[in-house]
């Protein structure tokens, strides 16, 4: 893996994820309507879009776990027909294992079907430390705090080193201080693994911080607005002139105004 | 500043421990004051067997203790010589454990499967309305026809009232288990049915289950004691057998004998549950 991504890394952006016309459709509404994007290899890929617009229901099809009435989603060319551990996934509301503790959450991925990493232990260890929970492997989620639980939410999804992270409004529910800790972190840990990352998010802010690129979407019936590379170094300031710039044009494709917190 | 959320904390310890004296001497307060009811109560009833009083019936329970009883162990074929007391309560649990674990095991085991698999909930769950309202006593007619009123026929009986408290306990908690769960299961790699019931539906039902088991425990005892009534050997039998006699000091020091059972059985019950469910 490590030899062709080296290699890969000389060549212009591959397409690791194919979406093509994708509609998926709920008794209320339409959910998605031909939906087509691809994300690169490499690529951090923000989608933002007001509530409804599908953003949630497209990253749930990419992971195989919302089966789309049509289209096709492809991951390396092969056809996305269920849940796998090329796709980790990070959840809006964490969805830990209340029952298993740190430790035994982040363990989960790596013992499906059978552990057959050298040293699940180290491994373990290796993503506490990666995530900063050293000192808290024993600990039961009910014993952490909102950005603690999405630090292992994060590991967990990472443990059986997936290529692509996608990754569900994740730090929607932490407060705004944490939040910056934790997209540093996220951007850190990006930066070592390699990952190509999803991140559906309804802050435009938070999209502008962490994206190569930001996929707009509209709502009623979600479709794709526009797509809006981001060039700007990494670490991000939001004070900014280019930066306010890149929020304020994003914020402009939103079909309805969508209010930020910052 | 640090002194004082120091002396804050000291003085919060000192109130809970207070708090507790305080609950601690209320409920002996409300125990005398039943004492002296019953004691007032036994004084005044003509005639006096109707209410045995208490000393009279602490003294029966003693004397539960003085003689000792033979008892067969069922299956095993062996006999025990034990204090009545003990022999009696020996001869209920010879039915109830086997009742309430195989009840509680079969329940579980159904409420776990129906609330999994949507077919067979279909197929069942107008047969499960029917039987459920079913008081587990009226099945002792069944009981004695089929097994005779001894220890196979009081388990029996036994085995009905834990299997739908059990039933109901297991099957509620798997119809619970958030789909979120489930979604990050399968996002990690869980792919068979079996697996995902095993990995995430029965550690996710699992408080609910023991809840339904504990729940047992205690009904099994009441329904433990209406089928002695009926005639199997036991504590109930013996209760109903010294009021024949008249000495009811003896059916109460009986009464006595099962509310202690139950509470060893409970709180032993309630410490395992609480280590079990320490993620909680």
């Amino acid at each position: 893996m490590a030899l062709s991504s080296d290699s890969s890394a000389g060549r212009d952006a591959r397409e690791k994820i194919t979406i093509q016309n994708v509609s998926r459709s709920y008794e209320s509404a339409d959910a998605l309507a031909n939906v087509s994007f691809s994300v690169a290899e490499g690529e951090f890929c923000c989608i933002v879009g007001p509530s409804g617009c599908g953003k949630t229901t497209l990253l749930r099809a990419i992971a195989g776990l919302d089966d789309p009435d049509g289209g096709s989603i492809q991951v390396d060319g092969d056809l996305v027909t269920g849940p796998g551990l090329d796709r980790g996934m990070v959840f809006q509301e964490y969805a830990l294992f209340p029952w298993r503790t740190v430790r035994g959450n982040i363990r989960f991925g790596l013992d499906r079907p059978a552990c057959d990493c050298p040293d699940c232990e180290a491994r373990v260890r290796e993503l506490i430390g990666l995530v900063g929970l050293d000192g808290f492997e024993d600990a039961y989620p009910k014993e952490l705090s909102g950005g603690m639980k999405q630090r292992v939410g994060i590991a967990r999804a990472l443990a059986p080193d997936p290529e692509i992270l996608l990754m569900d409004e994740p730090f929607g529910s932490v407060d705004a201080r944490t939040r910056d800790h934790l997209h540093a972190e996220l951007l850190d840990i990006w930066t070592q693994t390699g990952q190509t990352v999803v991140f559906v998010t309804h802050d435009i802010d938070e999209a502008v911080t962490l994206a190569d690129r930001v996929v707009v979407m509209n709502a009623e019936p979600g479709t794709i607005q526009s797509t809006c590379s981001i060039n700007l170094e990494r670490p991000r300031e939001r004070t900014t002139r280019d930066f306010v710039d890149y929020v304020a044009q994003i914020r402009s494709k939103v079909g309805s105004p969508v209010s930020t917190t910052h | 500043m640090s002194t004082q959320t120091d002396t804050g904390s000291n003085a919060l310890t000192a109130e809970t421990f207070e708090g507790d004296l305080q609950r601690y001497l209320r409920g002996l307060g409300g125990l005398l004051v039943f004492l002296l009811v019953w004691w007032v109560g036994a004084m005044t009833t003509q005639p006096s067997y109707l209410v045995p009083g208490p000393l009279e019936s602490v003294y029966a329970f003693i004397e539960l203790f003085a003689t000792s009883t033979t008892v067969v162990v069922p299956v095993l074929g062996s006999s025990l010589v034990l204090p009545t007391g003990l022999a009696h309560l020996a001869q209920t649990l010879f039915h109830y454990v086997p009742g309430l674990l195989l009840g509680a095991g079969c329940g579980i085991g159904l409420g776990l499967t129906m609330g999994w698999n949507g077919v067979l909930d279909d197929w069942l769950r107008p047969l499960v309305r029917v039987l459920r309202p079913i008081p587990p006593l009226a099945w002792i007619v069944f009981a004695i026809v089929w097994f005779g009123i001894h220890h196979t026929g009081a388990a029996f009986i036994v085995f009905v009232g834990a299997f739908w408290i059990n039933f109901y306990g297991a099957y509620g908690g798997v119809e619970g288990v958030s789909t979120e769960l489930t979604d990050a299961a399968s996002t990690l790699g869980v792919e068979r049915d079996l697996s995902m019931l095993k990995l995430v539906a029965l550690p996710s039902a699992a408080p609910q289950v023991l809840t339904g088991f504990r729940t047992s425990i205690g009904r099994c005892w009441m329904i433990v004691v209406g089928a002695e009534l009926f005639g199997a050997p036991g504590v109930g039998y013996e209760i109903i057998n010294a009021s024949n006699n008249l000495a009811m000091a003896t059916s109460v020091a009986y009464m006595f004998l099962i509310s202690l059972a139950f509470l060893c059985m409970d709180v032993g019950f309630r410490l395992l549950e609480r280590r079990v469910l320490a993620w909680r």
